[in-house]
């Protein structure tokens, strides 16, 4: 009888009920759950309904309360351990719901940090997280509890590890990958130095698609130091977890792999048998069973953990990463084994975990902003303008339309560089390489070679990893591969770690690349119809991260082609000369109406161009204003430079004109919101004008304007 | 035509689509065109759940044979990509098509064995991640289709696994280190391993 198989999950019986109301809705039966749960409100405890519904109030936290650093943990049992877990999750919801961060990875690590804390002796054992974004239960353990509410703000905690935060962070992070090969550094440091501390990485799967994190397993497997490796699995592999439907199916063949050994039956029968067999032939013959051991495990876990094996390392798991009493087992025991050599612990997790929300979120509640506990409904601000990701995703999809030949390439960042719209409407157009950079641009290059037009979307901070390939590999044989640089200039709460001070500079030393940037979205649109149209050089293009500011957007959504190399005057004025690149322009906009007050009355420029830069637009400038002064969001070396380069040897500046650069300080501007970061690098608008008045001599003006 | 059947043993059944037919676009775009095998005018089953290939079917299970029915997606009668709408929607007309209490009564039995069919489909499809599994397995030709309850009993089954699994890496583990830094390993971890151990032993 049909009606017997009752082995499925316990949701099932529920489902039945509202349809024997006969095609009742599927909210209803949500609000008979609501009403349920209200009744069944529980004890004081941390832990959840079971009706997918989550706290509103902050539940007690009694265990964590006494918790301020990992040595109160020394003596807790598996039992408090775990509830010790459960309440600091409940801690990491209600802190994120405030600030917004990164809460799905946070989630997933909460047993595995606890475990951590409690077996290893932080800080004097070196634990390090790669990239960061999930260090928030280990800065909640670390003393740090209380700064929380400050997180990814103004002078408040780092959204990442920070060594200057706090001696427990021991390796700054940002970008991906970075953790063996620091780990193995720090292992290695200790052999020299002649200490005895342990080492422990801990890394994700996505960040395991670069190829740094195999150049150090590599090099961990040869040096043979003891260290330990955490793969944090959670079976996403691609970053940040989902197009617009959907998860994706894993990115490239590492998470087969990956997967084959998670579900390779533990074929114990063979090795007990093979076992049992030893035990008979007796102990001189251990050798021996020791290599049939090694051959069967090479056997039966399939290629994927002969994969870390192969590199040196001792490949122990899969262990499931929510069961304490797993993670503690296994660590307590590696740590207490001498000698072990580099050791690869493959914990499965799963991201979001403990927050219905997360879980069933297609992107796993990766990156949030301030949301709602009890609902997951995060507080999207309305704004009237969209961000110049989307600005940028829509230019592409129409260049596209057109243009058989556009391709889009990206690395783990559909969502964050907006081309998860392009990949819906062009599947068969747009590429995700995973985190790994440097193949994404010499892979552009191989498509340019085709013939193709490749629009590799990195953000700006990112490519400085792929540095080398785009000088030797793109712009050394001039091929017309398009780089747009998403996130350029300050970045606001990600901090230093993500911010784009130095596209300009690198890219525009570069003797064959165009280098341009818009000052709002519609120039924004004409700039990627630009580049789609320069086809025998390549170029680049930067945009910040924000909305835009809001002009009207050309017909259609299709841009029409600049000229390259000219730059355009947008307020004629007198005596002073502000040219501004990029999204600084805004900047001048509103200096120049600041000093519109003080009846005076500015020209701004933009130059649209850094390279090739317009020349007669430089000239007319200079030759008609006593005072020209450049604007960028942008380190020294970059259009300032560029200019004060072409003036010197133009002879411009042999005359009366006196010329000032402003560009981004000399020292790395910390996370906050963004208005506080332009403020404290000097490029606010009061600070252009006051900038103004001081060249002008009238310093008391100046003041005024920076009261 | 050879096909793998499974007899029906207590709560589980395994359902192996015998030559199963490509898990290619079904129709065009969302709605019911369904893709019937070829040998449907010849009587023997088909992938559909029009009334025609419905009596083919009954007739086919009257004979004691059970097979599946193709995929998730022709079950619900939408396309591969489908939205989580379209899912919800065709999930909501079948179910109360064929649930129990609404079928013809001499076909109660067969209805309701279709309505919980129908239910597991849309339980995979609704939620992303099976579906993402459950896509994959199709990619691969792997037609598992209601057998995603014994996955989850083998999910279980297979976490406990893992354990034994890796204590015994731990104790090989253990054992491999007795010897690590004997005399012949040259590497430059156990070297100074050694050279750590002789300056503790002065």
């Amino acid at each position: 009888m049909a009606l017997s198989t009752f082995s499925f999950p316990s949701q099932m019986p529920s489902l039945l009920c509202p349809h024997w109301l006969g095609g009742a809705d599927l909210h209803s039966h949500q609000h008979q759950y609501r009403l349920l749960k209200t009744r069944k409100r529980p004890c004081v405890c941390a832990s959840l309904s079971e009706h997918g519904e989550y706290h509103s109030q902050r539940p007690p936290t009694p265990l964590l309360d006494t918790i301020n650093y990992p040595i109160h943990m020394k003596n807790l049992s598996i039992k408090e351990l775990k509830q010790l877990g459960d309440e600091l999750r409940s801690d990491i919801i209600f802190h994120v719901s405030k600030t917004g961060g990164h809460l799905g990875s946070s989630l997933g690590v909460v047993e595995l940090t606890v475990a951590l804390h409690h077996v290893f002796n932080a800080p004097q054992d070196k634990i390090l997280w790669d990239v960061g974004h999930q260090s928030y239960p280990h800065k909640i353990l670390t003393g740090r509890r209380d700064k929380m509410p400050t997180l990814r703000q103004t002078n408040g905690l780092s959204g990442f590890t920070k060594r200057s935060e706090s001696e427990y962070d021991s390796f700054g992070a940002g970008h991906s990958s970075t953790s063996i090969s620091a780990a193995l550094g720090m292992a290695v440091g200790r052999d020299l130095k002649g200490r005895k501390n342990n080492v422990i990485a801990v890394i994700g799967d996505g960040a395991m698609t670069a190829g740094q994190a195999y150049e150090a397993m590599n090099n961990a497997g040869y040096l043979d130091s003891d260290m330990i490796v955490i793969l944090n699995d959670n079976k996403q592999v691609s970053l940040p977890t989902a197009n617009l439907d959907g998860p994706i199916p894993p990115v490239g063949a590492l998470s087969s792999a990956l997967s084959r050994l998670q579900s390779s039956r533990p074929l114990r029968e063979l090795r007990e048998v093979a076992k049992g067999v030893t035990k008979q032939i007796g102990g001189s013959m251990h050798k021996l069973a020791a290599k049939v051991d090694e051959y069967a495990r090479g056997m039966i876990s399939g290629s994927g953990s002969t994969l870390f094996e192969e590199l040196g390392l001792y490949y122990i798991g899969p262990v499931d990463g929510h069961n304490m009493d797993d993670l503690v087992t296994i660590l307590k025991e590696v740590k207490s084994t001498k000698t072990t050599g580099p050791v690869f612990i493959h914990v499965v997790t799963e991201k979001g975990r403990g927050y219905p929300y997360a879980e069933r979120a297609a992107d796993k509640y990766h990156g949030v902003a301030k949301f709602d506990p009890s609902t997951g409904k995060q507080f999207k601000s309305r704004s009237k303008t969209q961000s110049y990701t989307n600005y940028f995703a829509e230019a592409l999809i129409s260049e596209a339309e057109v243009d058989k030949d556009i391709v889009a390439i990206h690395a783990a960042m559909g969502g964050g560089t907006g081309l998860n719209y392009f990949l819906r409407r062009f599947p068969t157009r747009c590429f995700d390489v995973g985190i790994a950079e440097q193949h994404a641009v010499t892979f552009a290059a191989g498509l340019a070679c085709e013939g193709l037009k490749p629009f590799c979307a990195i953000y700006s901070s990112f490519l400085q990893r792929a540095y080398d390939q785009v000088v030797h590999d793109v712009d050394l044989q001039k091929l017309p591969v398009r780089f747009a640089m998403d996130r350029a200039g300050l970045v606001g709460a990600d901090g230093p770690t993500h911010c784009g001070s130095f596209d300009v500079t690198y890219m525009a030393c570069l003797p064959n690349m165009v280098v341009m940037t818009p000052s709002d979205e519609a120039e924004l649109f004409h700039m990627v119809a630009t580049a789609a149209a320069i086809d025998d050089r390549p170029s680049c293009f930067r945009y910040p991260r924000g909305n835009g500011v809001g002009v009207p957007l050309p017909a259609g959504n299709k841009g029409v082609p600049l000229e390259v190399g000219k730059g355009r005057i947008l307020i004629e004025g007198e005596r002073v000369a502000l040219l501004g690149y990029g999204a600084a322009v805004q900047g001048c906009l509103a200096a120049a109406s600041l000093l519109e007050e003080h009846s005076l009355k500015v020209t701004v420029a933009d130059a649209r161009f850094c390279k090739p830069l317009d020349h007669a637009l430089i000239r007319s400038l200079a030759r008609s204003h006593e005072l020209l002064i450049t604007v960028e969001e942008g380190s020294i070396g970059g259009f300032g430079s560029h200019v004060a380069q072409f003036m010197a040897l133009d002879g411009l500046l042999d005359g009366k004109l006196k010329w000032r650069p402003l560009v981004l300080p000399d020292r790395y501007i910390d996370h906050g919101s963004p208005a506080d970061q332009l403020a404290e690098a000097g490029l606010t608008p009061s600070h252009v004008a006051a900038t103004v008045f001081n060249m002008l001599g009238q310093a008391r003006e100046a003041l005024e304007i920076m009261s | 035509m050879s096909f793998g059947v499974v007899p029906r043993s207590g709560n589980q059944t395994l359902h192996l689509w015998p030559n199963h037919v490509p898990a290619t676009k079904i129709g065009g775009g969302g709605g019911g065109s369904w893709r019937v095998a070829q040998r449907r005018r010849e009587g023997s089953w088909s992938a559909g759940l029009s009334s025609s290939s419905f009596r083919t079917r009954a007739a086919v299970e009257e004979r004691g044979f059970v097979a599946a029915k193709g995929s998730f997606y022709e079950l619900l009668g939408i396309s591969e990509g489908g939205s989580y709408d379209e899912i919800k929607k065709a999930y909501k007309q079948l179910a109360r098509k064929y649930h129990p209490d609404v079928s013809p009564p001499d076909r109660t039995e067969e209805y309701t064995r279709r309505f919980i069919e129908v239910q597991e489909a849309y339980e995979t499809l609704s939620d992303p991640g099976r579906r993402a599994l459950y896509d994959r397995d199709l990619a691969r030709g792997l037609h598992l289709a209601f057998s995603t309850r014994k996955r989850f009993d083998e999910e279980l089954e297979e976490r406990s696994g893992w354990r034994n699994h890796w204590q015994d890496q731990i104790a090989e583990l253990k054992r491999r280190s007795m010897n690590k830094d004997a005399g012949e390993n040259l590497s430059w971890g156990a070297r100074m391993r050694r050279q750590r151990a002789e300056s503790s032993v002065e």
